[in-house]
């Protein structure tokens, strides 16, 4: 690792560890996760016809398994786009607050900041899921599962690698926070990714689409093959390359 | 030519042009060693840009621009490592307080760790930011995060300095601090470019003053002369007239 990336992610970690945004998000995460998740699992145990039917083959799974299910559900949709904003944030708020003049002339080079700003978002993203599973561990031995499902307490592993799979989907938005100079495109392509997703997953088609897998997976995993996880990183890589490029090409043209 | 005599930034033909005709046309410039180079000229006349062409941010259409003979785009990025800017925004960040800033500054700029405290704690005196050291950049005003980016951008004592429209937002006694500051670090031999509207702010510190007009360098004016708005503003009329009998 040289020293220029080195002292970048310095800088990055900094920045991101002082910022209300990336704590926000954050808390947001986590709490609006568990909190959705918690109020899905009150209606699974209900009779309301309608609340069950919505929840489709989710209503009819118990303990660990049914509660990991309705949050990875969650997880797909609604945590792929906190990485988004968080990507936008990360990356647009160079450009929105004007500090982006001060990234130029300088030793580090611009590419290597904008892939020690990935490195940091990896790195939170992790911690993140890291966060959510703890919190989910919780509602289910709040819910008793510890007692009623201890040998399903595995699928709660899915969670983290769940989280960590969408967070490496929503690598897009650092591109278009970069290409429109701001948050709100890295946001618009957050939105456009999440919905691509959702509803290729939902029509069950796009196993191999890497965009696709994490939320198909989070639906069915029996459809998708460990084989198309592995290709999830690909889009980190290929879109962090373009965003390394984008900032090492940037002008102050507009 | 001896490396001493390098100029320590030179411009030569720069060209950007924007749509509508804006931009710079063909500029030329020196800044050498222990000089303060200053450029006036009206809102719009091109001076951001020419800076912007000069550290980077913009590649011009034609020419080049220098940095102790070393052509800008081409050599490495180490070359950066002497240079301080600031154009438009200060590099204060709203999350960070004072000291932060200038730490992350200095550790962006090439400064290890281990010596970046000491050096952000004398850039801290010199720019009497002491009060604001604990404070979050985003409850600073204007005029202090101004300082703050001007500390930031001075603070490594950089061998070229660009500076765009400093004593923006700068009190009084900021715009001394300042001045003191570009002083002391062209006794020290680092050429300085500033641009400027103040004219006599201007003509207390620079040594050289040239005039630039819709993106060309039109003349220059001295700055041990008298009534400098008025040699400024001839000046304009002359080329504003003689660009409008061409046309």
């Amino acid at each position: 690792m040289n020293s220029g990336f080195r002292t970048a992610v310095a800088v990055e970690a900094r920045k991101a560890a002082a910022s209300r945004v990336m704590a926000s998000i954050t808390v947001l995460l986590v709490i609006g996760v568990a909190v959705l998740a918690l109020g899905m699992l009150i209606a699974a145990g209900s009779s309301d016809e309608l609340l069950l039917a919505k929840l489709g083959p989710l209503a009819r799974l118990d303990g660990w398994a049914g509660l990991v299910g309705i949050v990875s559900q969650i997880t797909s949709a609604g945590g792929l786009l906190a990485f988004g904003v968080a990507l936008s944030w990360l990356y647009g708020r160079e450009f929105s607050d004007g500090t982006v003049g001060g990234l130029f002339a300088l030793p580090v080079r611009r590419s290597t900041i904008a892939l020690a700003k990935l490195a940091v978002y990896l790195v939170w993203a992790i911690g993140a899921a890291v966060l959510l599973a703890a919190a989910v561990a919780i509602l289910g031995l709040a819910f008793g599962y510890g007692a009623t499902d201890a040998s399903g307490a595995v699928e709660l592993l899915r969670v983290p690698v769940l989280a960590i799979l969408t967070a490496l989907i929503a690598v897009p938005a650092a591109w278009a926070a970069t290409l429109g100079r701001g948050l709100l495109p890295g946001i618009a392509a957050t939105v456009v990714l999440l919905v691509l997703a959702q509803v290729m997953a939902v029509f069950g088609i796009g196993a191999w689409v890497p965009i696709v897998a994490p939320a198909l997976w989070a639906i069915d995993p029996a459809t998708v093959p460990i084989g198309s996880l592995a290709v999830v990183p690909t889009v980190p890589a290929v879109f962090g390359a373009f965003t390394a490029l984008a900032w090492s090409r940037l002008q102050l043209d507009r | 030519m001896t490396e001493a005599e390098l100029p320590r930034l030179e411009a030569l033909g720069l060209v950007r042009r924007f749509p509508g005709g804006a931009g710079v046309h063909g500029i030329d410039l020196l800044v050498r060693p222990g000089e303060i180079h200053a450029i006036v000229g009206l809102n719009g006349a091109g001076k951001t840009t020419l800076m912007r062409l000069l550290l980077g941010m913009l590649r011009p259409q034609a020419g080049t621009a220098r940095i102790d003979g070393i052509e800008i785009g081409e050599g490495p990025s180490s070359i950066w490592a002497g240079v301080g800017q600031l154009v438009e925004h200060p590099l204060a960040y709203s999350e960070l307080d004072g000291r932060s800033n200038l730490i992350v500054a200095a550790r962006l700029h090439g400064i290890e760790r281990r010596t970046a405290g000491a050096l952000v704690d004398r850039a801290i005196a010199e720019f009497d930011l002491a009060r604001y050291s604990t404070v979050r950049a985003s409850r600073l005003s204007l005029g202090n995060r101004q300082r703050l980016g001007l500390a930031a951008a001075l603070q490594h004592d950089p061998a070229l300095i660009v500076l765009d429209e400093p004593t923006n937002a700068l009190d009084p006694a900021g715009v001394i601090l300042l001045r003191e500051a570009l002083l002391r670090r062209a006794g020290a031999g680092a050429g300085i470019l500033v641009s400027s509207h103040h004219l006599d702010e201007v003509a207390r510190i620079a040594d050289r003053i040239t005039v630039v007009n819709a993106g060309r360098t039109i003349g220059s004016l001295d700055p041990a002369g008298v009534d400098l708005e008025r040699a400024f503003f001839a000046m304009l009329h002359a080329d504003d007239s003689e660009r409008e009998e061409i046309a």
